[in-house]
């Protein structure tokens, strides 16, 4: 008998007009010890799988038909108060943002602890206190006396995220499913959380189920893999065999959205470099709040742009990247020192393609607007010049009457794109451009910025956390940290040999 | 609004309403009597072919009384809707956009506002302009004004960070052209469903302060106006509240079924 065993599942949503089957006969086994990884883009059912298995899926328009055996017991048959006593206790799980799976009134300890009063009412307070300590001791917390009575908003993300793992195991279950446990955290963090998890693994043997829908990050910490797309496994078997020769085509086209060291498609010697610079920074501060909070964010930054490159601008959450585009743009005013850019109206791509399209306006008026704004052009030149760029950036002219929110987050990328190209600025500044896509659209999106590039000879700062996407990308590239820049180069000087420890540490996080 | 057209309620709902505004317009040109002819020897006359609806203290034919009465009403509530949206689009998005100072004080006017009864203004401006629709139709618009406001407000709120509103910025689109062109559009869903809301609202206020006799002055039909009239003849001809009643009833449930599919 296995640990557990999925027989067969199906998952069916009833909540449209049509029923909607989100798992398809998925089935797969685990035993003690195992670490398997569940890779797939959004919508491939994943997180839905992961979700049954805890139990946590119980709503009244949706149907699940198979089995889900753990120790020969079908966890969805059984009455919910015995699939109580598994839950927490036998079965764990960890969730994606930290931030909110912890409840912000309570302190660290009394959440850790909990699973402990639900299941263990025989121990005392005091045994309770000890055990949180010492499992916040064991993933890694440094102080655990002091995180234990400190509130969830005063732990950072992964601080937070090493917490919420302690809650999970304090009851020291057989099996730990994590779904996309590292996604909202920062690269250097994701590697210690990777870390600890093949840690807990060794040490008590405990069964984990790692989501996630990234390749490489699975490939580091499961032996098994399960390949999902639209509910269906695609592939699936040893870690090893599936990376070294993937047999399904979508698992080989997964394979190769993953931006590789040594992939890059062109080199710096390609451009032409002769305009000059198009932005200058020299001893520049920028400031954010007002008053009693206005705090230094970016500090003494200098570097210059030459027309025609794409500058990558790396560096994790908090470190002043964003700030810095936006001074350069002139969204930030609040700033010392000298910023200087050449293009008297340069735009921005945003990260998130959801709010920064107009969900109230059409693709069409979208990308009108800025013409309206700045162009001279009557109404049919407009559209025309609409139905062109909608061409360029790989959509078709059917997609003029729609709104946002009837595309894919692929194809709204493409829109705030051609958005921010309508007015042919010399200067873009792509914050984050595709960190919120799949991975196989993030290539898609990637080649597109190449092309447009090259089409409209813009010029781009590409702001960035993903080493990896940098390097396949840019010319040049500028680390920050903590709002300084600590070191700017060519992209090849950077990544064969960085000279800052912390450069460093951020090639090795990401490898 | 295709989205709209597909839901039960909201067809229903649109059905009732135009059946109304039908039959207000229809009014309009022609009544089978003269509203304000009494003929006393038709007082309190039950349902009949000839008075569909009977007749009232001073014999006057309710249905034609009903037809004038609805126009009445319709016309107080539209114009204290509009009143009330426009007005609560101007301070709401003003505020909301810009916040700040400006925000605060504003907001803080607007509560002193919210504070007061509508009953209370239309009392006041009565006495200041005399009684009549016009009078009361400002009363209870800018009584509405709150509202809406604040409605219009958190959508901007909402919206004036989002990175579209930057976008636009970086476009070159002035606070105007944002504010207008961009943010409002996003307010419409909500407005709407306060448009609705705000429409029922006027026509029981409108009933409300006719009843107390602030609103329209007799002759003169009003839905309201004829349900407080016929309070003191209930027992003796239940007909004379039951009918002006029921339409009331008619238009908000119209109405109140199409505002509530559009959040459905």
């Amino acid at each position: 008998m296995s640990l557990l065993s999925v027989r067969e599942l199906n998952i069916e949503f009833y909540d449209h007009d049509r029923p909607e089957r989100v798992v398809r006969d998925v089935s797969f086994e685990m035993e003690e010890g195992d670490v398997l990884g569940i890779v797939g883009e959004s919508g491939s059912g994943k997180s839905m799988t992961a979700l049954a298995i805890a139990g946590l899926l119980n709503r009244h328009d949706m149907r699940k038909s198979g089995r889900i055996e753990y120790m020969g017991k079908d966890l969805l048959t059984i009455p919910r108060e015995e699939l109580r006593k598994f839950q927490g206790n036998d079965i764990s799980m960890i969730f994606q943002e930290p931030m909110t799976s912890f409840d912000p009134r309570l302190r660290v300890g009394t959440q850790v602890e909990e699973p402990l009063r639900v299941h263990r009412p025989e121990m005392s307070d005091y045994e309770m206190r000890e055990a949180a300590v010492r499992t916040l001791a064991s993933v890694g917390l440094d102080d655990p006396e002091k995180a234990y009575s400190l509130y969830p908003h005063e732990l950072s993300g992964g601080m937070r995220q090493r917490a919420m793992i302690a809650a999970a195991i304090i009851t020291e279950p057989r099996i730990l499913i994590a779904d996309e446990p590292t996604t909202a955290l920062d690269v250097t963090v994701q590697a210690q959380i990777i870390r600890l998890l093949e840690k807990i693994n060794m040490d008590s043997h405990m069964a984990i189920l790692f989501i996630s829908h990234d390749m490489s990050l699975v490939k580091k910490l499961c032996r098994d893999v399960l390949v999902m797309r639209k509910g269906v496994v695609v592939e699936s078997g040893r870690s090893e065999k599936v990376y070294s020769e993937p047999e399904n085509e979508y698992t080989i086209s997964l394979m190769n959205a993953i931006p590789k060291k040594g992939a890059r498609s062109y080199r710096p010697e390609d451009n032409d470099l002769s305009e000059g610079d198009i932005v200058e920074v020299d001893g520049l501060n920028v400031y954010a709040g007002r008053r009693k909070q206005r705090r230094l964010i970016v500090k003494d930054a200098s570097f210059s742009v030459r027309s025609g490159e794409i500058v990558g601008l790396v560096g994790e959450s908090g470190s002043g990247k964003t700030t810095l585009g936006k001074a350069i743009l002139g969204i930030n005013k609040d700033v010392t020192g000298h910023v200087h850019c050449n293009d008297p109206y340069p735009q921005m791509i945003f990260q998130d393609p959801y709010s920064s399209l107009n969900p109230a306006r059409n693709v069409g008026w979208i990308l009108e607007e800025p013409l309206k704004l700045r162009s001279g052009l009557d109404r049919g030149q407009r559209r025309d010049r609409v139905l062109e760029m909608l061409e360029t950036v790989g959509l078709s002219p059917d997609i003029y009457h729609r709104f946002p929110n009837e595309l894919s987050g692929g194809q709204r990328q493409r829109i705030a794109i051609a958005g921010a190209l309508m007015q042919t600025p010399k200067l873009v500044i792509a914050d984050e451009p595709v960190s919120a896509l799949d991975v196989t659209v993030q290539a898609q999106i990637l080649s597109l910025i190449r092309e447009l590039k090259e089409k409209y000879f813009l010029t781009v700062i590409f702001i960035s956390h993903d080493l990896r996407v940098v390097y396949s990308l840019c010319d040049r590239v500028l680390i920050m940290k903590d709002g300084v820049i600590v070191e700017q180069g060519d992209t090849d000087d950077i990544y064969g040999s960085p000279s800052h420890p912390y450069t460093r540490n951020l090639l090795d996080s990401s490898d | 609004m295709k989205r709209l057209l597909k839901s039960k309620s909201f067809r229903a709902g649109l059905v009732i309403t135009v059946i109304m505004v039908l039959v207000t317009v229809a009014g309009y040109f022609f009544s089978p009597y003269d509203p304000e002819y009494m003929d006393l020897s038709l007082k309190f006359a039950g349902v009949s072919p000839g008075h569909i609806m009977g007749c009232d203290n001073f014999g006057r034919d309710i249905f034609s009384r009903v037809l004038c009465g609805c126009r009445t009403t319709l016309l107080v509530a539209t114009g204290t809707v509009l009143i009330g949206c426009v007005g609560g689009v101007i301070v709401g998005s003003l505020t909301g956009y810009f916040g700040g100072v400006f925000d605060t004080v504003v907001m803080r006017i607007n509560d002193v506002i919210f504070a007061f009864p509508a009953v209370l203004i239309a009392l006041v401006f009565a006495s200041l302009f005399g009684n009549g629709e016009a009078t009361m139709i400002l009363a209870l618009g800018i009584a509405f004004i709150p509202s809406f406001a604040r409605m219009v407000r958190s959508e901007f709120i909402r919206n004036r960070s989002l990175d579209y509103v930057e976008s636009a910025r970086l476009q070159g689109a002035g606070n105007v052209r944002i504010i207008f062109a961009h943010i409002l559009p996003n307010a419409w869903p909500v407005l709407l469903q306060s448009v609705i809301i705000g429409f029922n609202n006027a026509v029981l206020a409108e009933a409300g302060l006719s009843y107390l006799g602030i609103g329209v002055q007799p002759p003169k039909a009003s839905l309201g106006r004829m349900l407080s009239d016929a309070q003191s003849y209930i027992r003796i001809s239940p007909g004379y509240a039951l009918f002006p009643g029921l339409v009331i009833i008619l238009m908000v449930l119209g109405l109140g079924l199409m505002g509530r599919s559009s959040y459905e």
